[in-house]
């Protein structure tokens, strides 16, 4: 974990999460698979996000969730558990664990620093605790999730350097 | 006669006393002025010289509506074409005036008013068609030598910054009515944002005597209650200093916010924030703008709109002129004569063109009492002076001319609701014969429009209003009383023009000041033709540009219609264009620029290059080594050609890690790759990779790649860098689509996998070397076969292809241990020599072998029949995308261009690529025909293995072609190269190296 910046409402850190992007139908037999490896239940409604102690399990679209483990396994765990799903033909499990780069937002400032850097609308009547969004932020494609008190904003981890010195930019001319 | 303080004004601050630099020249002014009212308090009438006949202008208004009041700001980059009017001042403002040459008072341009008699018009469209050949030579380097206004901004990197909001209600403008619909959304279940464009939220209520009491409190006492109230407020936003510029489609409004209104700007801060502003409901509450009246030199600095000359002794503590010269068709004056009567000022004249039956009494008797010249039914003829007002001559009743000795004149011609953002929403509007003006009617969004932007003149009324046209956002229930000193029911006289004396042929009647339109031209355009008013608009640049007419489209509509002898509604209006204010390009662009410009991506590899003297290219958003330079003396030349010749030699790597991958997976894997693809999948054997090709829906190639096998079930994708997003997004679109029955999901891994390609007569060495447990040898490790197993508590991929035509192996492991695993084959690789190359090498490598690249080779007009892919289509498949698309008789037509390789006669000479293939050994120095061409180079590149100059090329009927002589183009002189046809594989045509 680092911190990225911190200002006056807005503190932003650095984080890395393992993370599988997984495929399927989310039908019961999907379900099932799931919770028979992780003992949770994938979100059924769209956008929607799953929290436990150890997952932040999101759904981005009718057929694709990602999970994200909060807490860092051993990746042969991980890579055994993708191997596991994906004995199953119905199911695409594929690793994604150092693909992206995290970002925790928090700080009661925290919408109006990212509106400068996306025209999502953030508030809470729009963007519900606990659920996700897929939008453009600083011009490339992220996804915020929505904890509450907190964002975690995922994006291609090939734009690390690029989103760092936007986020530092942005908070220097604040 | 001179300008004097109004010291009760609580806007300025008297006690802080700053100073500008106007035209080099230093003035002392109040904290709180703008460069206009700096000017005026000191007497300066002379600001600017007009855009087209260089006459002298002064101040005409105290807002964004400014025509004339156009300066240059020194100390702030040299930001041109400011309004003066709107521009607070700080201490050491550095202020240039514009458009003039030597000096404001001597400007050598204003000659063009001397000729001014034959610049009427359309002069430009009638007098610049001829003789040929002129337009090109003479008439366009010089107009545009002499067009525009100010000087360009000296180079400075802004700071704009952009802000997004996503509010229920917009309010534009804080004036009386928009103050008082800010009020009634207090604490109710809305967001709100209140923008408006001055430091202070007030509008009329701070710029004029026109309101005495709302709900019995004095005005700045309601103001302070009222500014409290909403700041306190937890659902309402306050943006000051913030115009609205834009109102786009789906209630999506733009608002340019000036940061440092009245102070230096910081340079490390943002001085500029573009609001993005989305939202549910839009209150325009931005009030009018007062228009004039065409007289006779109506454009002599000391001529002044009456409600601005009132605006400057309310707003900013400063009386222009002591005893002004008020000129008036309308009935909102009145506030104006109170407010100078109150200061201890009386007006040189009042003259009315209203006769004493229209006039209301309470105008009379305050004239009476106050003993004031007083003119009814008259109006001004013109008024004389050098370069300011000196005398205004009044046309009485009687039609005597009546000479009146004073500097300034103010005028009103009436109001206009300020309906530009309006009628930019797509709102109609429609003319109201009481008021002589449109106003809105139908709006075309969520818009609710308040006061006077309504036509609602009447202060008194405000309230009602408000509360009837709210109602529905269930806005809080407040009775606000509102007292006035103004006339609460407006009256107008229609004038558009006076009479006028013809002086000479440079005194002017100006009905657009901003692009020096004459009412004259306006008469020309009609006998010209030029009815329509759009039509006109564009003959006479009449209302066009940054100013869109805000102080004289009305007037113009008006005139033409009389000349048209037609209604003002049947004449209609010309559309009001966006932005309603310039807006700099550094605003609109934000932080988009320079090193933010376009997002950049990076290899996981990245640092890695830049230690080595990577020099990068882009490729899409990738930055990718294009190649390493030795020492700094190294030419990119060298570079290539050393990275390439020992590549071929011992061994070389590349960062492939760009390339796209999609993991593909699905009981109906197999049928999906087949359709997906030309290459047949069915008989392919697990754990074996293919060279495949993707074709578009026309049969034209889209992208390449390399397929590899786990089984039926399960593959993975490699594409181009640039295709992968594309690549992925049909796949998904044909899923959803057109195959909605097949069970496929599809994942891009391009981010989780780092890639390396090692390739040379070396790198099994090597391989061997970095993965000891692995057997790299021909028969336990193929050519086009992957394996995948554990290393570093990871996976690893290998599978052995080449994109050299050298026995190479491409190497995914995850960005994590990407790093360590590509030092350590430089660790082993240092034994034998290996290099690190980059694009530039890896083009020219393939090349040497004959492999294409897409978007090169191809540009969406190649079929894979044309490039001599026929092996890579399955002959015998049901379907595939674009199988349909190669029967067509185009397509399959034999004298299509097709690849073929390209070396020059002449092995020391260089072939550039997009260079034409000709038959004809030169070209002529004037082409007046097309020179008949059998197609371009493709890639080119100086082989240092052959040691001579290969090429690639796409040539009409090119099989056929083998052997021939041709010539190729340069790009500088009319001899061609001679070259001959030949196969485009230069480097082992028998793959020997390739499988060794």
């Amino acid at each position: 974990m680092t911190t990225v910046l911190s200002l006056e409402g807005v503190h932003i850190v650095q984080k890395s999460f393992q993370q599988v992007i997984i495929r399927g139908d989310g039908k019961e037999q999907f379900n099932q698979m799931i919770n028979k490896e992780l003992s949770i239940t994938p979100p059924s409604k769209n956008l929607e996000i799953t929290l436990s102690d150890k997952f932040l399990f999101a759904k981005h679209s009718f057929n694709q969730w990602s999970l994200c483990y909060l807490k860092e396994q051993s990746y042969k765990d991980v890579l055994k558990f993708i191997s596991n799903i994906n004995s199953r033909d119905e199911i695409l499990a594929s690793d994604y664990s150092y693909g992206q780069i995290y970002f925790e937002v928090s700080g009661i400032n925290r919408n109006e620093f990212l509106n400068k850097l996306t025209h999502f609308d953030l508030r809470t009547k729009k963007f519900p605790d606990f659920t996700l969004a897929q939008t453009i932020i600083a011009r490339i494609d992220c996804s915020i999730y929505n904890l509450k008190d907190k964002y975690i904003i995922t994006c291609n981890r090939s734009f690390e350097d690029y989103f760092k010195e936007r986020l530092k930019d942005t908070a220097e001319i604040y | 006669m001179s300008a004097s303080d109004n010291k009760n004004c609580p806007y300025v601050n008297i006690h802080q006393k700053i100073s500008i630099i106007f035209d080099g020249k230093k003035y002392s002014a109040f904290k709180g002025d703008t460069i206009a009212s700096a000017l005026l308090r000191n007497n300066v009438r002379l600001i600017a010289r007009s855009f087209k006949y260089h006459r002298p202008r002064g101040i005409y208004t105290c807002g964004i509506e400014e025509p004339n009041g156009i300066v240059q700001i020194l100390s702030e980059h040299n930001e041109p074409n400011t309004r003066a009017t709107v521009k607070q001042i700080y201490d050491g403002m550095e202020i240039d005036s514009q458009n003039r040459w030597p000096s404001l008072k001597f400007d050598i341009g204003s000659i063009n008013n001397l000729l001014s008699p034959i610049f009427s018009a359309g002069f430009y469209y009638k007098t610049f068609m001829g003789p040929k050949g002129f337009w090109k030579r003479i008439y366009e380097p010089l107009i545009r030598k002499t067009a525009g206004l100010g000087k360009p901004p000296k180079e400075f990197r802004s700071k704009s910054t952009h802000q997004n909001h996503n509010v229920d209600v917009v309010i534009v403008g804080a004036g009386l009515s928009g103050l008082i619909a800010t009020r009634k959304l207090i604490d109710t279940e809305h967001e709100v944002l209140l923008i408006e464009q001055d430091s202070f939220l007030g509008g009329v209520l701070k710029n004029s005597y026109k309101v005495k009491k709302i709900n019995g409190q004095k005005i700045n006492i309601w103001l302070k209650e009222t500014e409290e109230l909403i700041k306190n407020a937890k659902n309402i936003k306050i943006l000051k200093n913030s115009l609205v510029t834009s109102y786009n489609f789906t209630n999506h409004l733009i608002a340019l916010e000036d940061k440092f209104a009245g102070k230096k700007i910081n340079s490390n801060k943002s001085e500029l924030t573009l609001h993005k502003i989305r939202t549910a409901h839009t209150i325009l509450a931005n009030g009018h703008i007062e228009r004039f009246i065409s007289f006779r030199n109506n454009d002599l600095p000391g001529v002044m709109l009456a409600s601005s000359f009132e605006k400057y002794i309310h707003r900013y503590g400063v009386i222009p002129e002591i005893n002004p010269v008020i000129f008036t068709n309308n009935s909102t004056t009145i506030s104006l004569l109170k407010s100078l009567i109150n200061l201890g000022h009386k007006p040189a004249a009042y003259i009315d063109a209203r006769n004493e039956t229209e006039i209301e009494n309470e105008l009379l008797e305050y004239l009476e009492k106050n003993n004031i010249p007083f003119y009814k039914d008259a109006e001004v003829e013109g008024c004389d002076g050098n370069k300011e007002v000196q005398s205004i001559s009044i046309r009485n009743n009687k039609n005597e001319i009546i000479k009146v000795n004073s500097s300034m004149l103010c005028v009103s011609g009436g109001i206009n609701p300020d309906i530009h953002l309006f009628t930019q929403s797509k709102g109609l509007v429609k003319w109201d014969n009481n008021l002589l003006t449109f106003k809105p009617d139908v709006p075309f969004q969520n818009t609710i429009t308040l006061g006077s932007v309504s036509g609602n003149y009447n202060y008194e009324k405000t309230n009602e209003e408000i509360s009837n046209k709210l109602s529905f956002l269930k806005a809080k229930i407040e009775d606000i009383k509102i007292e006035i000193n103004d006339i609460n029911n407006f009256n107008i006289k229609e004038l558009w023009e006076t009479q006028h004396e013809k002086k000479s042929n440079w005194s002017k009647s100006f009905i657009d000041l901003h692009n020096d339109v004459t009412t004259k031209d306006l008469k020309q355009a009609i006998a010209e033709g030029f009815d329509r008013i759009e039509h006109l608009k564009r003959f006479t640049t009449n209302s066009m540009g940054t100013d869109q007419g805000k102080i004289s489209s009305i007037n113009s509509l008006g005139i033409v219609s009389k000349l048209l002898n037609k209604n003002i509604s049947e004449v209609g209006t010309t559309t009001y264009r966006p932005p309603y204010a310039p807006l700099s390009f550094s605003a609109i662009a934000g932080r988009s620029t320079y090193e933010f410009y376009d997002p950049q991506r990076k290899t996981p590899i990245h640092n890695w290059h830049i230690k080595k003297r990577a020099v990068f290219e882009d490729v899409g958003q990738w930055r990718r080594p294009w190649y390493f330079k030795k020492n700094e003396a190294e030419t990119m030349h060298q570079a290539v050609q050393r990275e390439s010749k020992q590549t071929r030699e011992t061994a070389g790597i590349l960062d492939g890690s760009t390339l796209g991958k999609i993991e593909i997976k699905g009981k109906d894997a197999l049928e999906f790759m087949n359709l997906m693809y030309t290459n047949p999948f069915t008989k392919m054997k697990p754990m074996t990779s293919r060279y495949a090709l993707m074709l578009g829906e026309d049969g034209m190639i889209k992208d390449d790649g390399i397929v590899c096998k786990i089984s039926d079930t399960h593959f993975i994708s490699t594409t181009t860098s640039s295709g992968a997003p594309k690549v992925l997004a049909d796949m998904e679109e044909y899923l959803q689509t057109e195959w909605p029955h097949l069970q496929v999901y599809v994942n891009s891994t391009t981010e989780q996998f780092t890639t390396f390609n090692i390739s040379g007569p070396k790198s099994r060495e090597i391989m061997s070397k970095v993965f000891s447990d692995v057997d790299f040898s021909n028969e336990k490790f193929p050519f086009m076969t992957f394996k995948i197993f554990n290393y570093m508590d990871t996976e690893v991929r290998i599978m052995r292809a080449s994109f050299t035509g050298e026995i190479g192996y491409e190497i995914y492991i995850s960005p994590k241990h990407s790093l360590a695993l590509w030092e350590k084959i430089f660790d082993y690789g240092r034994d034998f020599n290996l290099v690190p190359y980059g694009t530039e090498a890896m083009h020219l490598l393939r090349a040497e072998k004959g492999y294409v690249v897409i978007g090169q080779e191809t540009d969406g007009t190649v079929t894979p029949i044309d490039i001599n892919f026929s092996w890579m289509i399955g002959k015998k498949k049901k379907d595939f995308i674009g199988k349909r698309s190669l029967t067509r008789s185009d397509t399959a037509r034999e004298d299509r261009k097709q690849l073929v390789g390209i070396i020059p006669l002449d092995k020391s000479q260089f072939i550039e690529e997009g260079q034409h293939v000709v038959e004809c050994k030169t070209l002529p120095r004037m082409i007046k025909t097309p020179v008949p061409y059998l197609g371009h180079i493709t890639s080119s590149y100086h082989s240092p293995n052959l040691n001579h100059c290969i090429s690639m090329a796409l040539i009409k009927g090119g099989n056929k072609l083998m052997g021939t002589k041709l010539f190729v183009s340069t790009p500088n002189g009319t001899k061609n190269i001679p070259v001959e046809v030949v196969n485009p594989v230069f480097i082992d045509p028998e793959n020997k190296r390739l499988v060794s």
